[in-house]
């Protein structure tokens, strides 16, 4: 029993360090063009400021958007930008996958003894989202500031705890839509692109939209747990706070839900050729 | 193949290609509708909560406007750019050095081929996104739809010329992901894209108004709505001829630098 959990301790310990020099190795290339990779930390900084300015200019003219004020959905907005940073930092390769099954270079994943998924989401990094992380964060810092809401240490724990599911449903949602390439042969496949741009409902309220888009970013891709009920709940809106606490479930579920979609594609995996 | 013709072949070309790939575009174009309608639901909300006008925008008005930047934003979404920064790192870029063409020319012909398809795929999106939210407001008369057409194909010269010069960059950074996202978060706030240019404080208004984005996306959208008068509405039309004839001489004077400094990769 101890020597089985030592040994499954051993290979997590393994796949972390295999996973880390692949990231690694994707760093040393984006390096290579310098200019370009500062040029994107900022860049990608200035795309959350010029959305926050957006909402602060609406707010300029009405107090309120349906009860929410202007602090709250600018949490709303830096976590997207969060959770989207962690995402590009971390998990790029997502976006590589349908790439890799259309020329044929998944082939090489399955040789190595590494699981397949920490390899596809090893493969690529996206710097731009350190940019993000960083004026995500800021922005949560800020946001906390100006509501009024005690911040004593379980919040603050519960806070870390949202940040993370939050974090890992958005990654879970990338890699389930991106296994769709195992069904879809082409050498860029739109449907990753599809799901990710429904990720827009969540910069906002729920409570703005019909039922139909609630029901979709609620139950069927669960944006709505990346965003607005962590918030909710943080900022104590009673209405919507109790499904915040529901946020690590559904990170677990979705997670379970994409892991599951890429073994069922991968048995389906034929090779294209060399 | 001499003068317009070898240009002619290449829009030609490009609208091909634009109908082999033609499910990528219109689901690249759908899934950016999204975002429309998160803001359909936006607005909608803000005008529910404060009924009349808000900036001088009334809800039929505001919606026209972000179906309007909606329709411009989709013609010539092409990540020149990033084409620019393939053709140097594969070494492309020789071949195109070495055709009897204008280079800049032959950008544009293949950027503009596929517009009309654009054009009609987008308006008949947004048709769909107006019919559900009730209708929007149209241009009060055909002489106002004829100004708004002018406007808008100037709209998308000063597109072509920003894009173009921007894409030079590459000659020096190679790589162009973060020039491309800046300049795309530059120019979705400053031309109109997000947000009426009126609701800005007056300083970046001010801004807004020295610099060619507003072209882009706003004095279109307010020629649709009829918002300017008579000399304003042709003040602002000769700014936009302004930009995209300097724009494109810019990107011209670039093309001339860039030559210089160009590495060919590979062979």
């Amino acid at each position: 029993m101890a020597a089985s959990v030592a040994s499954g301790f051993r290979s997590a310990r393994r796949l972390v360090y295999l996973y880390f020099r692949c990231l690694g190795q994707q760093m040393k290339a984006i390096l290579a063009y310098e200019a370009d990779f500062v040029v994107l930390l900022f860049s990608a900084a200035l795309v959350q400021i010029t959305g926050v300015f957006f909402i602060w200019t609406i707010f300029q003219r009405i107090p309120s958007i349906n009860g929410w004020t202007f602090w709250q959905v600018v949490m709303m907005y830096a976590l997207i930008f969060v959770t989207e940073g962690v995402g590009s930092l971390f998990f790029e390769g997502t976006w590589q996958l349908s790439n890799l099954v259309y020329t044929g270079k998944f082939d090489q994943m399955l040789v190595r003894p590494v699981s397949p998924i920490v390899q596809v989401l090893a493969c690529a990094v996206g710097f731009n989202g350190l940019g993000n992380l960083v004026t995500g964060f800021v922005l949560i810092g800020i946001s906390m500031a100006n509501v009024p809401v005690p911040w004593t240490l379980g919040r603050l724990l519960m806070l870390a705890i949202l940040i993370v599911s939050a974090a890992t449903i958005r990654v879970a949602i990338n890699l389930g839509s991106a296994a769709t390439a195992f069904w879809i042969s082409a050498p860029w496949s739109m449907i990753p692109m599809f799901v990710h741009q429904l990720g827009e409902f969540a910069k906002y309220p729920i409570t703005i939209y019909s039922l139909p888009v609630q029901a979709m970013i609620v139950i069927a891709i669960p944006f709505a747990f990346v965003s607005f009920f962590p918030t909710a709940w943080v900022f104590g809106v009673d209405a919507w706070s109790l499904p915040g606490l529901l946020t690590p479930l559904v990170a677990i579920y979705t997670m379970l839900m994409a892991v599951t979609i890429f073994r069922v594609g991968l048995r389906r995996y034929e090779s294209s050729g060399h | 193949m001499t003068g317009l013709g070898k240009y002619l072949a290449m829009a030609r070309t490009s609208i091909e290609i634009w109908f082999v790939y033609r499910t990528t575009f219109v689901l690249n174009m759908i899934g950016s509708v999204f975002y429309v309608f998160a803001m359909f639901y936006l607005w909608q909300t803000i005008f529910l909560g404060s009924p009349g006008a808000l900036a001088g925008f009334t809800w039929p008005e505001m919606k026209a406007y972000l179906l309007v930047s909606f329709v411009l934003g989709s013609l010539m979404p092409w990540f020149a750019e990033w084409n620019m920064s393939m053709d140097l790192k594969e070494g492309r870029i020789a071949i195109d050095l070495a055709r009897p063409i204008d280079f800049q020319a032959s950008r544009f012909a293949s950027a503009v081929g596929p517009v009309p398809l654009e054009f009609c795929s987008a308006v008949a999106v947004g048709a769909v996104v107006a019919f559900m939210f009730g209708g929007i407001a149209l241009p009060a008369d055909g002489a106002h739809a004829a100004v708004f057409l002018v406007s808008a194909a100037l709209a998308t010269l000063i597109r072509f010329g920003l894009v173009y010069c921007v894409s030079m960059t590459a000659f020096w950074t190679t790589g162009t992901d973060g020039i491309t996202v800046g300049r795309m978060a530059v120019q979705n706030l400053l031309s109109g894209a997000l947000i009426p240019l009126v609701f800005f404080p007056d300083w970046l208004r001010a801004v807004a108004a020295v610099l060619p984005f507003q072209g882009m996306i706003s004095t279109p959208a307010l020629t649709y709505l009829g918002k300017m008068d008579a000399p304003t509405t042709a003040l602002m039309l000769g700014v936009q001829a302004f930009w995209a004839i300097g724009l494109i001489l810019l990107g011209r004077l670039a093309w001339r630098g860039a030559q210089r400094v160009v590495t060919i990769n590979g062979g």
